[in-house]
């Protein structure tokens, strides 16, 4: 498989609960599948292989098909990835967005396993179109779908602003929402949710597990942490450890120890 | 015009009034009864309730620590802890 994503990047996913690149989708493209996304259809079988129930012909074919598109989608979730929603995001010129921060779906605590989220901009979309708003990190912090909008703002939220072209991907349990478009254009965006069929191990490209800038990037503080960056550290380490198959995996501290070194236990007793 | 309640609320990763807010929020009802259109704030209006206490806010909740079991100890949701303040204003129309 071409195209798979750095060990570096993979480390980010884990960290941050995203990944955004830009330039992925040439300019024909990318006006065609805004051209198609308005009358793109409905909700497919929810939980069928992705390959065979999306469609072949057509921009939108086309997108999740290019060879880079492919290649991100499976150092994330392996081959043969379910396809579970989609939805083709409009918010009308001059629409006003008040505080919505959420978790998609419902509460998912699913350990060792994360579904996707590709979120294509086919249009540039500056900051005072309102594009997408993430809070980095987040995803480790289990709510209950939209009870966070009491968060209007947090420490390090962030949001797409990005020329035609730009894909973000991320982890579906991301604390996002939508902002206000104050332009006179629509907004446009494309939204895909993927399920993993196998265990999600090693599909990037592990040939940089060693590079001493992965326990950095682990480390990376969003600015909402506070006192919990230890425990947010210890779940991007135990998520690490799983899709980078190095079980023993730690760094700085080694705050894991706290839990699994207990030698006071006999060898049947420990987990 | 009368004046009418304002409430700012800090969510913090620990109870103390002096740490600084990891996300904030504000219900001002003098303003209106809605927030319609959110404009974005990079930082919150002050660096902790406590220099919001001497702009004049009153501290109306302060959170209670949270006992810590082993089952749960290392899980996260929620920002756990929360400083309410409240402070009075002139009613403008909606
Ligand atoms: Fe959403």
């Amino acid at each position: 498989m071409e195209h798979l994503i750095s060990s570096q990047d993979m480390a980010r996913f884990v960290a941050s609960g995203f990944l955004r690149y830009d330039h992925m989708v040439p300019e024909d493209l990318c006006h065609a599948c805004r051209e198609e996304m308005t009358s793109f259809g409905g909700y497919r079988p929810v939980g069928t292989p992705f390959e065979e129930t999306w469609p072949k012909d057509g921009a939108l074919g086309e997108l999740f098909r290019l060879p880079k598109v492919a290649g991100l989608i499976h150092s994330l979730v392996g081959p043969d990835p379910l396809y579970d929603h989609h939805a083709a995001h409009l918010v009308k010129a001059r629409t006003m967005r008040g505080p919505n921060t959420h978790q998609d779906s419902v509460i998912d605590f699913r350990k060792n396993y994360f579904d996707i989220q590709l979120s294509f901009f086919p249009v540039d979309t500056p900051d005072e179109m309102g594009g997408t708003f993430i809070v980095p990190g987040s995803h480790f912090r289990n709510v209950r779908t939209g009870e966070i909008n009491a968060y209007q703002h947090v420490l390090g939220k962030t949001w797409a602003t990005c020329p035609a072209g730009t894909f973000y991907v991320w982890n579906t349990r991301l604390w996002h929402g939508a902002r206000s478009n104050h332009t006179d254009q629509d907004r446009y965006m494309f939204k895909l949710r993927l399920n993993p069929t196998q265990p999600q191990v090693g599909h990037f490209d592990m040939s940089a597990l060693d590079d001493p800038e992965i326990p950095r990037i682990l480390n990376t503080r969003h600015g909402w942490e506070g006192n919990e960056m230890r425990y947010e550290l210890m779940k991007r380490v135990e998520l690490w450890r799983y899709v980078s198959a190095q079980p023993d995996y730690d760094i700085g501290e080694r705050f894991m120890r706290r839990r699994e070194y207990q030698p006071q236990l006999a060898d049947d007793q420990r987990g | 015009m009368a004046k009418v309640q304002d409430i700012l609320v800090f969510f913090q990763t620990a109870p103390a009034l002096d740490v600084r807010p990891s996300a904030w929020a504000r219900y001002e009802a003098s303003k209106g009864s809605e927030v319609g259109d959110l404009v974005e704030e990079g930082q919150p209006p002050y660096r902790n309730a406590m220099a919001a206490m001497r702009d004049g806010w009153q501290v109306i909740q302060m959170s209670e620590f949270k006992q810590r079991t082993e089952a749960e100890g290392y899980e996260l949701g929620a920002f756990p802890y929360q400083t309410v303040l409240s402070r009075f204003s002139e009613m403008q129309p909606e």
